[in-house]
């Protein structure tokens, strides 16, 4: 049984639809990211599940159980804020304290379960102070503990290292991570960052005006785009323009023919390759038949430490390419003649 | 042009305080007429004790105020959350007429009352066979009616400044809607309360336009007994008097002014 299930959920406010027919099921234990620009209406997605928004038609299910219209104190889901949202007026403790109080849980076990919420995100130390007194990462880990402490059946996360610069935020992407397999809790997470959803979760739902688009694994995700908007929203992609001649060939706009895999279903397609896939050869290299290849010319040369980027006009089309800065690369200079090669299977063929 | 600015600011200053300077100086004048100073007293003051007029007045004054800064203060932190925090059918006229009170001139707003009661109660004497008149009930309903609007301002400044996902957060936490008010909301927007609560307290004991409208015998408050009193001539029992409402108010306008700047951690932000 999913842990979280939406059926066919949609929400509108006023004329705009927030949410437009979703359908979705979260594994038990599983860490799932809903990823999309701002508005595409993943964070609505997480308030619908939290019981913050009610759905307009659909179904919302915890563990098989309808709950789509109750409020949010009788959801076995806790959330962790993007702003935090910690009591002003509290301590670190009696934040972490205030949803089991609300259960009416006796206050000796109360007690040790704050105790150990604390210890598990190193803040025993600061349960005392008020949230306004802890830096940014530690409010962080103080509005976690509050909600981890509740032993929710989902926790649900938005966008909760947004606020925190990027070494602390890495940081926090592995702790989080390793925090979900230790508690085994099924984590939703809504994030507009494709680097951590592909870092951290086990599944993406990549998400667009209202709509889910695709569905899967992060490799899945990041190598089968099945939309053009999955393609470009993650990662940098060559998105290759041209006219199906039969099941394996594409004609690309400036004439030249590439193999592809999978059947094109219509006559116009959008072949998406990876830059990382591309590689540069020159006529001598005799790169073997069955890669595809586009002759061109180097007009630009990125040198980013790790990669090397070039821009390759193969008349007609543009394409980046990224050649990892390994030893004997051959560096390419601005004016160079080149061959772009790539394998059949890392293209894909993306619908728009 | 700095020492033209500080002058004026000195002149401004000046006329600002100097009546008050002469009202107080003049309570504790020893004679009888106000122009003719004879010699330091305090008897003035201790007449106000003797004066069972003065008394009663400052008594209904001070019930009244009670009265209506409770009910004003209750009602007026309602209608703020109402209009700051819930979607509902004609939210945004009920915003416009919830001010209405502060810009509406006070002798328009005291006709207006006047004539409301005098209706009401005919109907209602006329329905029930009572013989209801216009008292101490009427002035509080006036005084809760104009004090909702200002407690409602101040209420919902200090709620405009509250992260709206705190109280989510406690939502989320298992709080019930009441759970989320007292144990969260409540204790946030307190100083604005309170704040609130001192100003309507202030208003309700220093009006006189209204309170004079629908008073009714022996229903007389403290200001309106003073401004009847200045009509027969100015005593220096007036004076005395009036010092000590002077006093009263600016205790309470200080007190209201420092509930509302106790530090303001509302969340919302990752200071």
């Amino acid at each position: 049984m999913p842990a979280v299930e939406l059926i066919g959920v949609t929400k509108r406010f006023g004329e705009v639809i927030a949410v437009d027919r979703l359908d979705l099921a979260v594994d038990d234990g599983e860490f799932f990211s809903l990823l999309g620009p701002s508005g595409c209406g993943k964070t609505t997605t997480l308030r619908l599940i939290a019981g913050f928004e009610f759905p307009t038609a659909g179904s919302v299910r915890i563990h098989g159980r309808e709950v789509g219209l109750e409020p949010p104190n009788r959801r076995p889901v806790n959330t962790v804020f993007q702003s935090y949202a910690l009591f002003p007026h509290m301590t670190v403790a009696e934040n972490v304290a205030f949803g089991l109080e609300m259960r009416r849980l006796p206050s000796a076990e109360i007690a040790e379960r704050v105790r150990k919420a604390l210890d598990m995100v190193q803040l025993a130390h600061r349960a005392d102070a008020r949230p306004s007194q802890l830096s940014g990462g530690q409010q962080q880990r103080v509005a976690l503990a509050r909600a981890l402490v509740c032993e929710p059946e989902v926790l649900l996360l938005d966008e909760p290292l947004g606020a925190l610069d990027l070494k602390l935020r890495q940081a926090m992407q592995v702790e989080l991570k390793d925090l979900q397999e230790r508690v085994g809790i099924t984590f939703v997470y809504v994030t507009h960052d494709q680097q951590e959803a592909l870092t951290m979760s086990d599944r993406i739902g990549v998400m667009n005006e209202g709509r889910l688009l695709q569905v899967g694994r992060p490799e899945d995700i990041y190598e089968r785009p099945t939309s053009r908007f999955v393609a470009d929203f993650i990662g940098d992609i060559n998105l290759l323009e041209g006219r199906r001649v039969d099941s394996e060939t594409v004609e690309l706009v400036g004439g030249h023919k590439i193999r592809v895999l999978g059947d094109p279903s219509s006559s116009h397609v959008t072949v998406a390759v990876r830059p990382e896939r591309l590689e540069l050869m020159s006529d001598s290299d005799r790169p073997p038949d069955r890669l595809n290849r586009l002759p061109g010319r180097v007009i630009r040369r990125t040198y980013l430490g790790d990669v090397i980027g070039y821009r390759v006009d193969c008349g007609g089309v543009v394409v980046e390419v990224k050649e990892e800065n390994r030893s004997g690369l051959v560096v390419r200079q601005v004016g160079d003649d080149v061959l772009v090669v790539w394998e059949p299977e890392a293209g894909g063929i993306v619908v728009d | 042009m700095e020492r033209l600015l500080a002058a004026n600011a000195w002149a401004v200053f000046a006329f600002f305080y100097l009546p008050i300077l002469v009202l107080i100086v003049l309570s504790f004048n020893e004679n009888r007429n106000v122009n003719i100073w004879t010699g330091f007293s305090t008897r003035w003051y201790g007449e106000i004790l003797d004066n069972a007029d003065v008394l009663r007045a400052l008594r209904n004054s001070l019930v009244v105020a009670g009265v209506s800064t409770v009910c004003s203060t209750a009602l007026g932190t309602a209608a703020a959350l109402a209009v700051e925090r819930f979607r509902f059918r004609g939210r945004r006229l009920f915003d416009g007429l919830l001010y209405l009170p502060i810009i509406i001139p006070d002798v328009t707003m005291a006709v207006m009352m006047l004539l409301f009661f005098v209706q009401a109660l005919d109907l209602v004497n006329g329905l029930l066979g009572t013989r209801l008149n216009l008292g101490l009930a009427t002035i509080s309903l006036s005084h809760i009616a104009f004090n909702i609007s200002f407690v409602a301002v101040v209420v919902r400044a200090r709620l405009g400044q509250l992260d709206p996902a705190i109280e989510e957060a406690a939502a989320d936490l298992y709080a019930g809607r009441w759970q989320v008010f007292r144990r969260v909301t409540l204790p946030l927007i307190l100083p604005g309360v309170l704040g609130g609560a001192l100003l309507a307290l202030t208003l309700s004991l220093d009006d006189v336009v209204i309170t004079s409208f629908v008073s009714g015998p022996g229903s007389t408050t403290l200001p309106v007994y003073v401004f009847g009193l200045v009509r027969r001539g100015v005593t220096p029992l007036i004076n005395a008097v009036s010092t000590v409402m002077l006093l009263g108010s600016m205790l309470l306008v200080g007190l209201s002014l420092m509930v509302q700047r106790r530090p303001a951690t509302l969340g919302g932000g990752n200071r």
